[in-house]
């Protein structure tokens, strides 16, 4: 009986330590208190938590991430944007992707801020008014898995993923999620609506694999599960680094195939952005100004094969100059007008 | 401060202690009600801002196919899982198989994991290019077929648990009783099992919950359920959180129809058996069974390790456990707060609600539907409900923070604490405390001096399942984690985008050895000393 009370005793010990962790939980809240940035991004985390950890160390300033999942991306940092516009958290949102932040801007959570560093970035890759501006960009591109070709061509347009030569041999990751998303509605707003869902459903007809995310497409291609796989330029090339079976195809880069064959491939720049409300504005200008620096388009085409926007920016030998790629000619509101609209129907097509 | 009846004067503090035991199932219903309830309410709220829109999904019919299909794969899991679990149960808790305690250990590592880790352990050996992978095996995994297998092998420890403990609890009189009589096969059949059917009957709940509210490896192997449905309303571009709680209106008869199938698992006979000895006796003699039986619970515990290793194998040769340190942060001590913290809490409700409801107060009947419900409703909603409630200017303390967390935690968790203690209080004969309340022992008194004492072992078990739970989370704490103050396994989650698979791997290999050492001390602090 002793023992029993002994262990009640130890019970209620072990109660009394979670009071006091809680009381530690409040003094974590007090040292919240401290100013620091929050950024929201869904911006790989391997490749952006190095880069705000250099801003820390540059400046001084403490930053406090919160990043996207492969799943969600980059859907669930915004959601959770959203979801917590009656107090924001976040100062700055680091979107991996350009239309993204129009939703954001439709709801009139972003404030304006024309950074000094978004002098030399193209027109096209930012707005004049500062509500967004593009940096380091991505390629949707097709990444292929050669020892799995057996003889057959190597495909070169985002039309062979309907093609009944790779019937069942083929993966795209889910879009209701992600950059995929915006690949859709980037084909809807080009090719209007009745051939975009003939496309659609084309694809379902030729037994498409539908994978989680572009990592596993990534994923699926490396480990030979399909034959190639339609993802974006950072996936393929950490791909490629992981397997010398596998190669990325620009697709539709030849205007000989005619329109469709050459309507270009959709480039991707990552976008920074100001949260309305957010805490400490100042710093979150402070971060924006140095994620549109040229020291941070050289990392990310480093670490992450990243297309630099900033004319100059020295590059590796394989990540390719925006300039050098024949790119799909879009509207980036109105793709995502378009992401919006189609999302019922792109539902259905997903049997959901 | 004092009241008269009939003339004569009740001191406060009398009035107090009869007053007792609904002030402290008050106190723990309202902690129940701040982290569950609220942010339930808002969803309703959210719902009704949505209208009718929002019911007309469940007049499409692929609404209905979908769960049709859910809760189907749920059955055939939590099948698998009983069917697994109630023999492993039995040999590892009272068998003289050798080695059964780390046996036992080894095959619980798959509950230390987010679920979607282990699919990747399993990919890593079954996938097309896995260690022992090619076209068939690799078929098989991306089907229902292997989702089933997945699953039902990664709830199974849970069910094992949950059983060894249920026999554990039994008074051993009862069994050498037996044992005079019967042989071993016939003692663990006649008297341990059923009298361990409460425990059996939660794990049946627990698995069937936790199947059906499961999104990440149906994802992961592309096949289709429910949750993905809801999910669609949530990570979509048209954020629709009004959608998504119309899609979960089924969940409250799910809830109400898993209570009753416990109810009815478990009967309303008397589990009476956990007696005043608690000194171990010895375990059955397996006799000429005792070699097959050992090989069946060695090479269960194998398999459940093999995605484990699978990761190790993965982390070792590409170097991952070197370069996971620069990628860890402060994110398992995080983990470990939350967790600690949480586990607290959970079993402060669940000793006062699980033994009301042993004892079938009606308010705790409430109270733990509440629990049960907060279990069943996919995380990614109940986050939506955290946040409408708690992200507030006043509230920051709270959201800003681990906070947070916690309270996500003891919401969806809870019934982890309510359910485990429930039928270790079950099993617990009610004249004891009837005695002492006829005696004037109020109701703390019983509670510290009876119930806890006879129910330490489950009380020490529902910690540290709460504990574990908590500390795998990953799909309630990805929603609202404190910027900069994430879990390690969000970190593992957010890093799997293109992060080094060597480093997901060893992080994912050291959140297990995380887990297994609180653990294997939870384990020893179990054990049951040899008899003198």
């Amino acid at each position: 009986m002793f023992e029993t009370i002994r262990r009640h005793k130890i019970l209620a010990l072990t109660i009394g330590g979670g009071i006091l962790l809680l009381v530690v939980l409040m003094l974590f809240g007090w040292i919240r208190a401290r100013p620091a940035v929050v950024v929201y991004t869904s911006v790989d985390q391997v490749f952006s938590e190095p880069i705000l950890r250099r801003f820390e160390g540059d400046s001084g300033i403490c930053v406090r991430a919160v990043f996207d999942t492969e799943e969600t991306k980059s859907t669930g940092v915004v959601n959770r944007l959203i979801a917590e516009a009656q107090s924001p958290q976040a100062t700055v949102f680091w979107s991996g992707d350009p239309v993204r932040p129009f939703l954001l801007i439709e709801r009139g959570m972003v404030e304006p801020y024309a950074s000094p560093g978004a002098r030399t970035i193209p027109e096209g890759f930012k707005d004049t008014a500062g509500t967004w501006t593009g940096l380091a960009a991505r390629a949707r591109v097709l990444l292929v898995n050669r020892q799995r070709l057996a003889g057959r061509p190597v495909p070169r347009s985002v039309r062979d993923l309907s093609d009944p030569l790779w019937k069942g041999e083929a993966a795209i990751a889910n879009p209701l999620f992600g950059t995929t998303t915006m690949h859709v509605a980037a084909w809807f707003s080009t090719w209007g609506d009745d051939e975009a869902k003939r496309f659609m459903n084309a694809l379902k007809e030729n037994e498409v694999r539908i994978a989680s995310s572009n990592g596993e497409v990534k994923r699926l291609v490396v480990a030979g599960e399909v034959v190639f796989g339609l993802t974006d330029t950072d996936d393929a090339n950490e791909a490629v680094k992981e397997s010398g079976a596998v190669e990325i195809v620009y697709p539709d880069q030849d205007l000989s195939t005619g329109q469709a064959g050459g309507m270009g491939t959709l480039i991707m720049p990552t976008t920074a952005v100001l949260i309305r409300g957010g805490p400490h504005p100042d710093l979150g200008r402070r971060l924006i100004d140095f994620l549109l620096s040229a020291e941070v388009e050289r990392l990310m085409a480093e670490t992450a094969a990243h297309m630099p926007l900033h004319p100059n920016v020295p590059t590796p030998d394989h990540v390719r100059w925006v300039g050098n790629i024949r790119t799909m000619a879009v509207d980036y509101a109105h793709v995502a007008s378009e992401m919006e609209r189609i999302q019922p129907w792109l539902r259905q097509w997903a049997g959901l | 401060m004092a009241a008269t009846v009939g003339g004569a004067v009740i001191p406060f503090r009398l009035r107090l202690r009869r007053r007792e035991q609904g002030i402290v199932l008050a106190v723990a219903g309202l902690v129940l009600c701040v982290a569950a309830l609220l942010p339930l309410v808002a969803l309703a709220a959210e719902l009704l801002s949505v209208g009718t829109d929002g019911l007309r999904l469940w007049a499409e019919r692929r609404t209905w196919v979908l769960l049709g299909r859910s809760l189907l794969l749920s059955g055939v899991v939590t099948a698998v899982a009983l069917a697994i679990g109630i023999p492993l149960g039995v040999l590892f808790g009272r068998t003289d198989v050798p080695g059964r305690h780390l046996a036992w250990l080894l095959h619980a590592f798959p509950m230390f994991l987010p679920p979607f880790l282990l699919a990747l352990g399993w990919f890593h050996l079954f996938g097309r290019q896995g260690f022992l992978g090619g076209d068939a095996t690799a078929r098989v995994l991306f089907s229902e077929f292997g989702l089933i297998a997945l699953l039902g092998l990664t709830f199974a420890p849970a069910v094992t648990s949950l059983v060894a403990l249920g026999v554990l609890g039994v008074d051993p009189s009862l069994e050498e009783a037996a044992r005079t009589t019967a042989r071993p096969w016939r003692v663990a059949t006649r008297i341990l099992l059923p009298a361990a059917w409460p425990a059996v009957a939660l794990a049946a709940v627990v698995v069937s919950a936790l199947a059906f509210s499961e999104l990440g490896v149906p994802m992961f192997l592309r096949v289709e359920v429910f949750q993905t449905a809801v999910f669609a309303r949530l990570g979509g571009v048209d954020y629709a959180p009004g959608e998504a709680i119309a899609l979960l209106l089924p969940l409250v008869p799910v809830s109400i129809a898993l209570l009753g199938l416990e109810a009815w698992l478990a009967g309303r006979r008397s589990f009476e058996v956990l007696g005043m000895r608690v000194r171990s006796r010895l375990p059955l003699p397996l006799r000429r069974w005792r070699l097959p039986a050992s090989i069946v619970c060695w090479l269960a515990a194998l398999f459940s390790i093999a995605p484990v290793l699978s990761l190790a194998a993965r982390a070792a040769w590409g170097g991952g456990f070197r370069a996971a340190s620069q990628w860890l942060r402060l994110a398992p001590i995080n983990g470990l707060i939350a967790a600690t913290a949480s586990a607290c809490i959970i079993l402060f409700v669940g000793v006062v609600v699980g033994h009301a409801v042993a004892r079938r107060s009606r308010a705790a009947r409430w109270f733990d539907a509440l629990a049960v419900l907060a279990f069943v409703t996919p995380a990614s909603v109940l986050g939506v409900g955290i946040i409408a409630v708690w992200n507030r200017t006043a509230t920051q303390i709270v959201y800003g923070t681990l906070a947070i967390l916690v309270v996500g935690f003891v919401a969806r968790y809870s019934v982890v604490g309510v359910r485990v203690f429930a039928s270790v209080v079950a099993q617990t004969p009610a004249h004891l405390e009837a005695a002492a309340a006829a005696a004037g022992v109020g109701y703390g008194r019983r509670l510290a001096r009876i119930v806890l004492p006879l129910g330490a072992r489950g009380a020490a078990f529902a910690w540290l399942l709460a504990f574990v739970f908590c500390l795998r989370d990953l799909e309630t704490a990805v929603l609202y984690y404190p910027p900069g103050r994430e879990p390690l396994t969000v970190r593992i989650f957010t890093l799997e985008a293109n992060g080094p698979e060597p480093v997901v791997a060893a992080l994912g290999v050291l959140h297990v050895g995380i887990t297994a050492t609180v653990a294997a001390v939870g384990f020893l602090l179990l054990r049951r000393k040899a008899p003198a």
